[in-house]
C-alpha cells in the first residue's frame, strides 16, 4: 500500500511538472520544501495567472475530487489516481448515496430540537461518508431548492428534507420537482401549505419558476398567479401522535416516520388555468411538466451547475451543449453531471482555480486533508462568519458563490478556521510536503512558496497551506 | 452612465487605474474588485483630496424581503383597506399611532413616532419605479444599482465611494455592519470597503504574528481572484487596527438590545450592527457610508405577528442608535434611511399574509431631516394591473437627495440622470 501510494504520488507530480512552464507562478518540483529556494522575488508575478497543471490526468483527478466531492484524504486520492479520471467519474456517478445515521432527535415533539444537532449531524456525515459526491450534490441542491430552519420552524421537517435531497440528488428533475413541491419543509418555507384556491399564496409558484427552474423573464406575473391557483391544495402531513415538552402547555405534533405533504381536493382548484401559454385544468404534475416543456428550464439548471462545478462565467455555447444533453435525457441529472465533469471546459486552463470554495467545502476539505475525522462540531459552528450556515441560507436564493464569498470579514474567519482546526488536530499531522502536492497541486504563488519556505515546523507549514489563497480555490 | 463623468472624476479615475499595483492586473479588475491599498497609493491619495470632505454620514437600513408599506405608514381613514385586508386591517388601523387624520405609524414604532414629533422623521410615500418586478432578487438589484434597466452592475453607494470619496487606503469609508459579504449597494470595481459581522470576533486568532504572516501570504496573489483576496486581507488588517482604537474610545450611551422575541428568529442582529455603526461614527474613524440589514419582511404568511415584531425590533434599534448619536453630539451629521425591494400587495392572501407588491413608503430619520410626509398618497382604489399600488416618487429621487443634499456628491454623475426633487432635507449641502 505504502509503495503504491508513493508511486502514484510521484506520478502525479511528474505529470504536473510535464505540463507547461510557469510564468511567475512557482511549482514545487520535489517532495521536499527545500526546492522552494528557487522562489523568485516577491512581486515578480504581478499580473500572472495560475499555471494550469490540468493537462496531466492526476491533476485533473485532484480537481475533480475538489469540485465534485468534499475534498479527500491521502487514501481517497490514491484510490482515484489508481482508477484514473474516467473510472473515477463513473464511480462518483454510479455509486448510490450512503445514508447518514438516523437522527434520534427527529421524534422530538414539534421538531423542537437545537438546529446545531442537525448541522453537526450533517457535517459528521460529510466527513465520514464513503460517497462524498452525494454529499456535494446534496449541498448543491440545498443551496438551490433552499429552505431555512428558522421559517420552517420544525427541525424534523428540515431533517427529512436533507434525507430527501440526498436520495433524489442524482435522479431526474421531473421527479425531483414533485418531491420538492410536496416536501414538508418546503411546504412551510414557501407557504404552499397555507395556500387555498379561494385566495392562493404566490410564494411557491413564483420561486418554483424564478429560482428553481426557469429564471426571471421567462414567465409573466399572470403565470405566477395562475400557477399559484393550480398548485393550491397541498397540506402538511398528519402527525403520528402528539407530545409535549417541558415548560410548554400545548401538545406538539410527533412524527415517527418520514412523510410528504398531502393533497386536499377541497382546498384545491379544479377549473381551467392559463399557464405558460396553455389553457385547461392543471394539476401539480401537469404544472411541473409544463415547466419542463419550456426552453428556458434546461439552460437555467445547466448554467447553475456549470457555475458551481466549472467556472463562474460559463460560455453560452457550452451551456447550450450541456443543456441540450440534459433535456434530451429527459432531465437526467447524472447525464448532466457526466457532461459537465467530462467536458473539455472542465479541464481547460481557464477553469483552473476559477472557483472559490464555499465555507463548508473549505472546512470539510481542510479536515479531510488533515485526516481529522472529529471536526464535525467545529465545522458546524464555524461557518457563520464566513457566510455559510447549514440549513440557514441568507434567503430563498440560496448562497451566492465565488467572489461573494470574499470580504474582509470572511477572509479573517477562513484564516481563523485554519488556526482552530490545527489546534484541535494536535501534534499528529500528516506530511505538509504531501499536503502541498496533493491539496495545492504543487502550483504555488510566490508568496505562498516563500512562506512555506520560511515556516520552520509542520504546524506552521500546514497553517500556510490551509490559510493560503491556493487552498481557498478549487 | 459613464458618459456623465465629470472631468475631475475622469482624471481621478484614470489616475487611480494607473497609480496602483494590481495583484492580478486586468483579470483581477474584471473579477470586480479594486486595488490593494498599498503605502504608495495611500501617500498619493493623502495628497490628493479632491473628493467629498464634509463629515456627513449615511446609514442605510435594508428591510429585506419586501416591507409592507401599508402596515408601516397606515392609512387610517380609507374604508377600502378593510375590504382588501379583512384579516389584517382592523387591528393595524385601531392601534396605529396617528400622525394626522389620514395616516398613522405602525403601533410598534413609538420611538420613531417620538422622533417624528421632534421633526426628525421624513416619510416619502409611494416610492417605486416604472414597470416593477416582483422578483426579490431583481428588485433588490434595481434598488442596489439604482438602475431599473438592469444594465448597471455596481451599487449606487459603491459608485459613490469610488467616485466621490478617497476610499483606497481608507477602507473604513464604507462599511457593512452585521454582514459577512459586501452588500450590492456598496459594490464597485474601484471602491474598497469593509465588512464586519461581529466586532467581538473580528480579528485574527493568534494576533499580530498571524496577521503579519497572512499579510505576507496574500501579496500579488495570481489568478482572477488575486486582487480581491489581497484587498480583502489588507482591508481586514486595517479594519482590525481601526476597531482596536475605536473600541477603546467608545462608550455606548443608549441601550442596544437584540434580545427580541420574533415569530421566527432573525439572521440579523440589527441593534448590534447599529451599535457598531455608532462606534465607528462617534470615534472619528472617517466612516461615511454604512449599511445594515434586517431580514424577515417577506410576510406571505401570518403577517400580523411577524411584521409587528419586526417593526418593534426596528424601532428599538433605531431609537437606541439615534439616542447614542445624539448623546455623542453626532446626530446632526447622520442621516438614517430605510429601503426595501418592494412593498406588499394591498389585498391579503389566504395565509393571513400578503404577496409581493410595488410602491411603499421610505423612512428618513435624523437631525438633517425636515420632518413631514412627502410624495403623493398612494390610492387603494386606483391600483395597477397586478393589483398593486402605483408609485408616485421614483426611488432615485430619494437617492439624488441623499447624494447631493446630504453627502454633497454629484448625484447626476452617480445616478446618470436628474430626477424630481424631494425636499426632505433641512439644509441641503448643494442644490440637487
Amino acid at each position: 500500500m505504502a509503495v503504491a501510494r508513493g508511486i502514484t504520488r510521484r506520478q502525479a507530480l511528474a505529470a504536473a511538472v510535464a505540463t507547461g512552464v510557469g510564468v511567475g507562478a512557482v511549482r514545487l518540483l520535489g517532495g521536499t520544501l527545500s526546492n522552494l529556494q528557487r522562489t523568485p522575488a516577491p512581486g515578480a508575478s504581478n499580473g500572472a495567472d495560475w499555471v494550469s497543471p490540468l493537462g496531466a490526468e492526476p491533476a485533473r483527478i485532484m480537481q475533480l475530487l475538489r469540485r465534485a466531492t468534499l475534498g479527500y484524504t491521502p487514501d481517497q486520492l490514491d484510490a482515484a489516481l489508481k482508477d484514473g479520471f474516467n473510472r473515477t467519474v463513473d464511480r462518483l456517478l454510479e455509486t448510490p448515496p450512503a445514508e447518514p445515521p438516523a437522527l434520534d432527535a427527529a421524534t422530538t415533539p414539534g421538531g423542537r430540537f437545537n438546529p446545531s444537532i442537525l448541522q453537526e449531524w450533517w457535517a459528521a456525515h460529510m466527513l465520514a461518508t464513503p460517497t462524498p459526491f452525494a454529499e456535494r450534490m446534496t449541498l448543491f441542491w440545498h443551496g438551490h431548492f433552499t429552505s431555512d430552519y428558522r421559517k420552517v420552524g420544525d427541525n424534523t421537517f428540515v431533517y427529512w428534507q436533507n434525507l430527501t435531497w440526498r436520495r433524489m440528488a442524482m435522479t431526474n428533475l421531473r421527479s425531483m420537482l414533485m418531491q420538492v413541491t410536496v416536501d414538508p419543509a418546503m411546504l412551510r418555507y414557501l407557504d404552499l401549505a397555507s395556500s387555498l384556491a379561494s385566495s392562493p399564496n404566490e410564494n411557491y409558484s413564483r420561486e418554483l419558476m424564478e429560482l428553481f427552474t426557469m429564471g426571471p423573464g421567462n414567465y409573466t406575473e399572470e403565470d405566477v398567479r395562475q400557477g399559484a391557483l393550480a398548485l393550491s391544495g397541498w397540506q402538511l402531513p398528519r402527525p403520528d401522535s402528539f407530545g409535549s415538552l417541558p415548560n410548554l402547555k400545548r401538545s406538539l405534533p410527533v412524527y415517527l416516520v418520514q412523510k410528504t405533504g398531502v393533497f386536499q381536493p377541497r382546498r384545491s382548484y379544479s377549473g381551467d388555468v392559463t399557464f405558460l401559454g396553455k389553457t385547461g385544468p392543471l394539476d401539480t404534475q401537469g404544472l411541473i411538466d409544463r415547466i419542463l416543456a419550456q426552453d428556458a428550464t434546461a439552460p437555467f439548471i445547466a448554467t447553475k451547475v456549470a457555475q458551481h462545478f466549472i467556472t463562474g462565467s460559463p460560455d453560452a455555447g457550452f451551456i447550450s451543449r450541456i443543456a441540450g444533453a440534459f433535456r434530451k435525457s429527459n432531465y437526467d441529472v447524472k447525464t448532466l453531471m457526466r457532461a459537465v465533469l467530462t467536458s473539455e471546459e472542465f479541464a481547460s486552463a481557464s477553469a483552473y482555480r476559477s472557483l472559490v470554495k464555499s465555507p463548508v467545502e473549505l472546512m470539510v476539505h481542510a479536515a479531510r486533508a488533515l485526516q481529522d475525522a472529529g471536526a464535525a462540531r467545529l465545522i458546524a459552528g464555524s461557518g457563520s462568519g464566513m457566510g455559510q450556515i447549514l440549513f440557514d441560507p441568507p434567503d430563498v436564493g440560496g448562497w451566492p458563490n465565488n467572489e461573494a464569498w470574499i470580504s474582509s470579514n470572511t477572509v479573517i474567519e477562513r484564516v481563523n478556521f485554519a488556526t482552530s482546526v490545527l489546534a484541535q488536530k494536535g501534534a499528529s499531522l500528516p506530511s505538509s510536503s504531501d499536503g502541498v502536492q496533493h491539496q495545492l497541486d504543487g502550483v504555488l504563488g510566490p508568496a505562498t512558496a516563500q512562506l512555506l519556505n520560511q515556516a520552520t515546523d509542520e504546524r506552521s507549514r500546514w497553517f500556510v497551506i490551509l490559510a493560503s489563497p491556493e487552498f481557498q480555490l478549487k | 452612465m459613464s458618459d456623465q463623468v465629470g472631468i475631475n472624476q475622469l482624471k481621478r479615475r484614470d489616475f487611480l487605474r494607473a497609480g496602483l499595483v494590481f495583484g492580478a492586473g486586468a483579470s483581477g479588475l474584471a473579477a470586480g474588485y479594486a486595488a490593494v491599498p498599498d503605502a504608495f497609493a495611500r501617500a498619493v491619495y493623502a495628497a490628493k483630496q479632491e473628493g467629498i470632505t464634509n463629515d456627513n454620514v449615511l446609514v442605510m437600513i435594508q428591510l429585506a424581503g419586501g416591507n409592507d408599506g401599508l402596515r408601516t405608514l397606515v392609512p387610517l381613514a380609507d374604508p377600502k383597506l378593510h375590504d382588501l385586508r379583512p384579516q389584517l386591517a382592523g387591528s393595524m388601523v385601531a392601534k396605529a399611532l396617528p400622525l394626522n387624520d389620514q395616516y398613522g405609524l405602525n403601533h410598534n414604532l413609538p420611538g420613531v413616532k417620538s422622533l417624528w414629533d421632534g421633526g426628525k422623521v421624513a416619510i416619502v410615500q409611494g416610492v417605486g419605479y416604472p414597470n416593477p418586478t416582483f422578483s426579490h432578487f431583481e428588485s433588490i438589484r434595481i434598488w442596489e444599482t439604482g438602475d431599473p434597466t438592469r444594465r448597471q452592475v455596481d451599487g449606487w453607494l459603491g459608485r459613490t465611494l469610488a467616485q466621490a470619496y478617497d476610499s483606497n487606503g481608507h477602507p473604513l469609508t464604507g462599511c457593512a455592519c452585521g454582514a459577512t459579504d459586501v452588500p450590492g449597494a456598496l459594490r464597485d470595481l474601484q471602491a474598497t470597503m469593509t465588512v464586519i459581522q461581529d466586532q467581538k470576533t473580528f480579528g485574527f486568532t493568534g494576533g499580530s504574528e498571524v496577521e503579519a504572516a497572512v499579510g505576507a501570504l496574500y501579496k500579488a496573489t495570481p489568478g482572477i481572484y488575486g486582487a480581491l483576496f489581497d484587498t480583502a486581507i489588507a482591508t481586514a488588517t486595517e479594519t482590525v487596527a481601526a476597531l482596536r482604537t475605536s473600541s477603546a474610545n467608545y462608550q455606548p450611551m443608549a441601550d442596544y438590545s437584540d434580545k427580541v422575541q420574533l415569530v421566527y428568529s432573525s439572521k440579523n442582529q440589527l441593534a448590534a450592527a447599529l451599535q457598531l455603526a455608532a462606534e465607528l461614527i462617534v470615534t472619528g474613524t472617517g466612516v461615511k457610508l454604512l449599511h445594515v440589514t434586517l431580514g424577515g419582511f417577506d410576510t406571505h404568511y401570518t403577517e400580523l405577528n411577524r411584521h409587528d415584531d419586526l417593526m418593534a425590533y426596528l424601532d428599538t434599534a433605531v431609537s437606541a442608535f439615534y439616542k447614542d448619536l445624539a448623546a455623542h453630539g453626532k446626530a446632526d451629521k447622520v442621516l438614517i434611511a430605510t429601503w426595501s425591494e418592494f412593498g406588499r400587495r394591498p389585498a391579503e392572501n389566504a395565509s393571513g399574509g400578503t404577496d409581493h407588491g410595488a410602491a411603499a413608503p421610505l423612512l428618513l430619520i435624523g437631525d438633517p431631516v425636515k420632518g413631514g410626509l412627502y410624495g403623493a398618497e398612494p390610492s387603494l382604489t386606483d391600483l395597477d394591473t397586478t393589483g398593486n399600488l402605483k408609485y408616485s416618487v421614483d426611488f432615485r429621487s430619494v437617492y439624488q437627495e441623499i447624494l447631493g443634499g446630504h453627502l454633497g456628491a454629484d448625484a447626476k454623475e452617480i445616478l446618470g440622470d436628474a430626477y424630481d426633487h424631494v425636499p426632505f432635507l433641512k439644509a441641503p449641502v448643494t442644490v440637487a
